[in-house]
């Protein structure tokens, strides 16, 4: 259980981030913090039963028909890894604290802590599955975090997403050849399957699917573009993915699966290949950067490439220097990481040439750097120094010939050297130098380094420096992690900061050497190097592959990409009638149809279709708006009436209601649109009428041929026998409604609140004046009349120009109804069950009750309280699904009905049910008179729409994105700001007519409030 | 089978109006559409039963098919949400022209 309060504990920290970023701020990095380590605290048990050699495993099954199970399993590795994540994790959200600007951050702080638990989850996991799906979050949160650090960050990000998930897709492959051929998702048996003894194609294969994974993971050449991209990302952004996290999966993934794939040939050759090469890469390309950031980016790729080549040997030495150098480089490169931050926050820029000489200002800053560089170049007596070593003797262990240990040895010496000079580069030219002395301003103090800022950057590379003393205490875990990597061999780690003379050292004793070279001709060697090898970056190779692949999207969009609705809807049509009606004629003249059922027709279905023929005749061909609508209510009427005959009177009923309240809405929407429907051209006209009669004739065709040709189905029998026994109701169609087939009531319901919401949602993006435009350029704008009246004051001029008399037999008819159709309303809805009636129909009723007090208002305003539509569609909802939990946890089954007899009356939660549907059509309906409504006199439509959602305003917002009140007053605050301190007034020409959240920011450089990263601000 | 007529007579209409330019006539195909789908769908149950389904009253041998009806309600509830919102979206600029955009003061995207 330890390790599912492991992962509850992370998911507590994504949780908590809500409450607390908005309690504390940035500051909100403390508590959080403290629960990382609660996390380590829940992690313990576990952790000192795998030091003792146990292996910890929790699992519950997830879907036993495929016999899917949510496993967990810590081992030696899930315990380096979960401890890295967390320690490491919670380091760099204190140092968060002081490093991010002030403001709430949220979506750093949960963004974080979403990462985490991904990488917790993933390192924990023992099922495929799950590993697969913890990949694709740690792939996702990554993404996030990166893209969350402003414009600089939109296209970094997008190119990580590319990446990862790529990496992503060749896992899948992975993992979906690994349960065909091994048919378990259980992660250890299928690794330890001897199929891969058996079938070394299909090995090689897989081997090849789960490295090509690791690598983009990793940053391995040619992935490695990437990394260095992503360093937009906010700095402790970066420490913790390129440190401790992200980079770390793939590092992880290769482990994991070496158990299967550590002897196969092609896993040896390419990891350890690919390995160096990047590692070499990397080297020489962090040596060419000036941006510390970057240069540590590529720092991070390089020695990625060292743990890689280490791995990729396989045996048992060697994999203990892969994770030995695993906590070494996670200790040390999350320190300089923040240790570039703290740089950044005192003088504002990254760049090696603008620094000036930090040294005698930072002194404590410039030893910790020194420490973090000697560990990570390797120079003794730092833990880098011993990892390295470590590393060196396992790459001796080089499967094959006895050269090619040597041959491998001397690449990463080589390599190495180039590790050397770069962290030389950074501690000299960081703060000895001064390259940027001289342009430095006299007058520009250093900004002071915040307590927080300095202590947590420096700690993890401090921890480092005893450790390396006291070794040996690494021994057992690294022993269980080694176990749980080659699970054949019982390993016996011994670590020591001397191992006597040896190859190694030799090794190490002349990359000094050549370095030291390197440092004294330092100042003519290092700036000659700083140009690119390269003339395009990886970026620009990732967009030229992905412009292609873009364009032709764009020219297959092209097909289908129209304003006109018809281009969409016309090729629909046409194949619709060919099947529909061409198959049906087909069955007819071959005579392999059934017999129609006898006695079908009645006489009444002949009154219905002479109504429908003539209204819907009226409604196609009247160019008059109004008359159109009143065909379309004829239409209404004659369905209403042939769903009567057909013995519907709950559908009847609902069809008339509905038709009502349509017909209402539409005349509504009439006094905001010309009188007349414009003309179409002829020819097209033409056209539409051929498809019209073809389709018509194709549907009618259908319609005979299909229906009317069975017996009576079983489950109507069923439902009329047994429904009313079951559900002691004996209104059939509302039983099923309710609680035969209640979720497809629940799903009918929420479409018809979205409705609502999107309304408000779609109107609340444009501005009031293209809303309702002004008179002179609205087309439906008519002048008022000139019409010769008596003089004001007369009974025809009020009659003309005052509403309130017209209103009055409204109102008084109101009063009269409203009572009555509320009872009637009620019920209706009480007596659902069991007549004619229910939640839908008494709301429709109820619904009347609005339509009217709207209609009888002598002046335009909205009724009810201007909140109330929202509330009651989210509280209608609301009610349905806790009915629906409460059958859940009383019944076992979701919208299970629960009955019971209270004293007289028979009770049913189907009821709560249906006063859910009553509160979300009656919200919706609300909605839509309020929104529709607003014909400009008091209200227009926009300021309705906000106020459905803010409350009472005094006007429109001027917003396009749905921004809250408080926002845009932080905007216009910024505006003013910006207009004091001279900026020119007016959006930037080249952003013209750019609306939005980040308007004032593309205007006027104003960033919005949230923006996380100190170099935005600056 | 003349409601197979009425389904012929509702699509006919409702597909002439679903090609023409204004939104609102559009609107009003779909809602006659939405009334032909509804009878196919009571036609499923076969018309030859047309009692109420109320068992209490009627004679269950002679009552119609249930389920179509049930299926009808919540069609008719959702075609109505759906036209609620085209009707908002109809007004927007207070034109309703389907092949030219109304302005918002947004620059399209190109």
């Amino acid at each position: 259980m330890t390790l599912v309060w492991t992962l509850g504990v992370c998911l507590l920290a994504v949780v908590a981030s809500f409450p607390l970023t908005r309690a504390l701020g940035r500051h909100a990095g403390w508590p959080l913090a403290a629960v990382y380590l609660a996390g380590v605290a829940a992690f313990w048990p576990a952790a000192t039963r795998v030091l003792d050699g146990e292996v910890v495993t929790w699992s519950v099954p997830w879907v036993p028909e495929l016999g899917l199970e949510v496993s967990l399993r810590a081992d030696g590795l899930g315990l380096v890894f979960t401890m890295i994540a967390l320690v490491i994790g919670a380091v760099v959200l204190a140092y968060s604290t002081a490093y991010l600007s002030p403001g709430r951050n949220l979506s750093f702080y949960l963004f974080m802590a979403f990462f985490t638990l991904a990488m917790v989850g993933l390192v924990l996991a023992d099922d495929l599955i799950l590993l697969f799906l913890c990949w694709e979050l740690t792939s996702l949160a990554s993404f996030l975090l990166i893209a969350r650090s402003g414009h600089a960050g939109e296209a970094a990000s997008m190119r990580t997403l590319l990446v990862t998930f790529l990496g992503g897709l060749t896992l899948l492959a992975a993992v979906v050849v690994m349960v065909a051929a091994t048919g378990t998702t259980g992660l250890q048996e299928a690794l330890a399957h001897p199929v891969w003894d058996e079938q070394p194609a299909l090995t090689t294969g897989v081997a090849l699917l789960v490295l090509l994974s690791a690598f983009t993971k990793s940053a391995q050449f040619p992935f490695h573009v990437w990394l260095p991209d992503a360093m937009a990302a906010a700095t402790p952004v970066s420490a913790y993915l390129h440190a401790a996290a992200v980079v770390k999966a793939g590092i992880f993934l290769l482990m994991r699966f070496s158990p299967a794939f550590h002897d196969v040939p092609v896993w040896n050759v390419t990891l350890i290949t690919v390995g160096l090469l990047t590692c070499a890469l990397g080297g020489w390309f962090a040596l060419q950067k000036t941006d510390l950031k970057k240069l540590m980016a590529y720092s991070t790729v390089s020695q990625l490439g060292l743990i890689v080549a280490a791995i990729g040997v396989g045996t048992e030495y060697a994999l203990a220097a892969a994770v030995l150098h695993v906590i070494a480089h996670a200790l040390f490169k999350s320190g300089l990481f923040m240790m570039v931050g703290v740089v950044d926050h005192a003088t504002g820029t990254r760049d090696v040439r603008r620094l000036p000489e930090l040294r005698s200002a930072m002194p404590l800053m410039f030893w910790t750097t020194v420490l973090g560089a000697a560990s990570m170049a390797g120079v003794p007596p730092m833990l880098g120094f011993v990892s390295k070593e470590k590393v060196f003797t396992g790459l001796l262990e080089t499967p094959g010939p006895a050269w090619t240990g040597w041959v491998v040895l001397v690449a990463a010496a080589a390599a190495s050297v180039l590790t050397f000079a770069y962290c030389a580069k950074i501690v000299l030219h960081g703060f000895v130098d001064g390259r940027g002395q001289e342009r430095w301003p006299e007058d520009q103090p250093l900004h002071a380094t915040p307590p927080a800022l300095g202590v947590f950057a420096a700690l993890p590379i401090l921890v480092g420096l005893p450790l390396a003393l006291v070794v040996a205490v690494l021994d057992v875990p690294l022993d269980r992690a080694v176990a749980a990597a080659l699970p054949h061999v019982e390993p016996e780690t011994h670590l020591a900061l001397w191992h006597g003379v040896n190859a190694e050292l030799v090794a190490s004793l002349l990359i000094i050497a050549v370095g030291v070279g390197v440092i004294v001709r330092r100042h003519r060697l290092l700036p000659a190097l700083e140009r690119d090898t390269f003339s395009r970056d990886g970026a620009g190779v990732i967009a030229a592959l992905v412009a292609p692949v873009a364009r032709a999207g764009m020219r297959l969009a092209l097909l289908v990409r129209a304003d006109s609705p018809t281009r969409h809807v016309a090729p629909v049509l046409v194949v619709l009638s060919a099947v529909l009606g061409g198959g049906s004629l087909g069955l007819l003249l071959t005579g392999r149809l059934a017999d129609q059922h006898p006695g079908l027709d009645r006489w009444s279905d002949g009154v219905a279709f002479v109504v429908i023929l003539l209204g819907a005749a009226g409604v196609a061909i009247s160019q008059s708006r109004l008359a159109a609508t009143v065909s379309l209510s004829a239409v209404g009427v004659g369905i209403t009436v042939q769903i009567f005959a057909l013995g519907g009177p709950d559908v009847g009923l609902t069809q008339l209601l509905v038709e009502a309240l349509t017909i209402l809405m539409i005349m509504l929407v009439l006094q905001k649109l010309p009188l007349r429907f414009g003309r179409s051209p002829r020819l097209g006209q033409r056209a539409a009428l051929t498809l019209a009669v073809v389709t018509g004739l194709s549907a009618g065709l259908g319609a005979f041929a299909l229906t009317g040709r069975r017996e009576r189905s079983d489950i109507a029998d069923y439902y009329l026998t047994q429904g009313p026994e079951i559900t002691h109701g004996y209104n059939v169609v509302n039983t099923i409604l309710v609680e035969f087939r209640a979720l497809d009531t629940l799903g009918e319901l929420t479409v018809l609140g979205m409705a609502g919401v999107a309304m408000v949602a779609i109107l609340s993006t444009v501005r009031d004046r293209f809303l309702d435009p002004p008179a002179e350029h609205d087309p439906s704008h008519l002048p008022q009349p000139d019409i010769a009246l008596r003089e004001p004051g007369s009974a025809a001029h009020r009659a003309i120009h005052q509403a309130w008399g017209n209103a009055v037999p409204m109102q008084l008819l109101v009063r009269l109804t409203a009572p009555l159709l509320l009872v009637i309303s009620l019920i209706l809805f009480w007596r659902g069950h069991n007549s004619p009636g229910g939640g839908f129909i008494a709301a429709l009723v109820g619904s009347t009750v609005v339509a009217l007090v709207y209609l009888s208002s002598a002046r335009d305003q909205a009724v009810g309280p201007a909140r109330l539509p929202v509330l009651l569609i989210g509280g209608g909802v609301a009610v349905a699904i806790l009915t629906g939990l409460w059958g859940l946890v009383a019944e076992g089954s979701f919208l299970a009905p629960i009955s019971g007899d209270v004293g007289p009356l028979y009770l049913t939660s189907a009821l709560l049910f249906d006063l859910g549907v009553y509160a979300a059509v009656l919200g919706l309906v609300m909605e839509a008179f309020n929104l529709l409504g607003a014909t400009g006199g008091r209200e227009r439509t926009r300021e309705r729409a906000d106020e459905s959602v803010e409350g009472e305003l005094t006007g429109p917002m001027d917003s396009a994105r749905g921004e809250t009140p408080a926002e845009l007053a932080d905007r216009d605050t910024a505006l003013a700001r910006a207009h004091a301190a001279g900026v020119p007034e007016g959006p930037d020409p080249q952003h013209k007519g750019r609306v939005g959240r980040r308007t004032t920011y593309l205007a006027h450089g104003t960033p919005p409030g949230n923006v996380a990263d100190p170099e935005e601000d600056r | 089978m003349i409601i197979a007529a009425s389904v012929a007579v509702l699509v006919t209409g409702g597909v002439y109006l679903l090609l023409q330019r204004s939104m609102v006539r559009v609107i009003f195909g779909l809602a006659l559409l939405s009334h032909a789908a509804n009878l196919i769908l009571l036609l499923a149950g076969v018309s030859a039963w047309r009692g109420e389904p109320l068992p209490d009253r009627v004679d269950p041998a002679v009552a119609t098919d249930p389920l179509p009806h049930a299926f009808v309600l919540t069609a008719i509830v959702i075609a109505f949400a759906v036209t609620v919102l085209m009707l908002g979206m109809a007004v927007i600029g207070h034109n309703d022209d389907t092949k030219r955009m109304p302005a918002t003061g947004e620059e399209r995207a190109t």
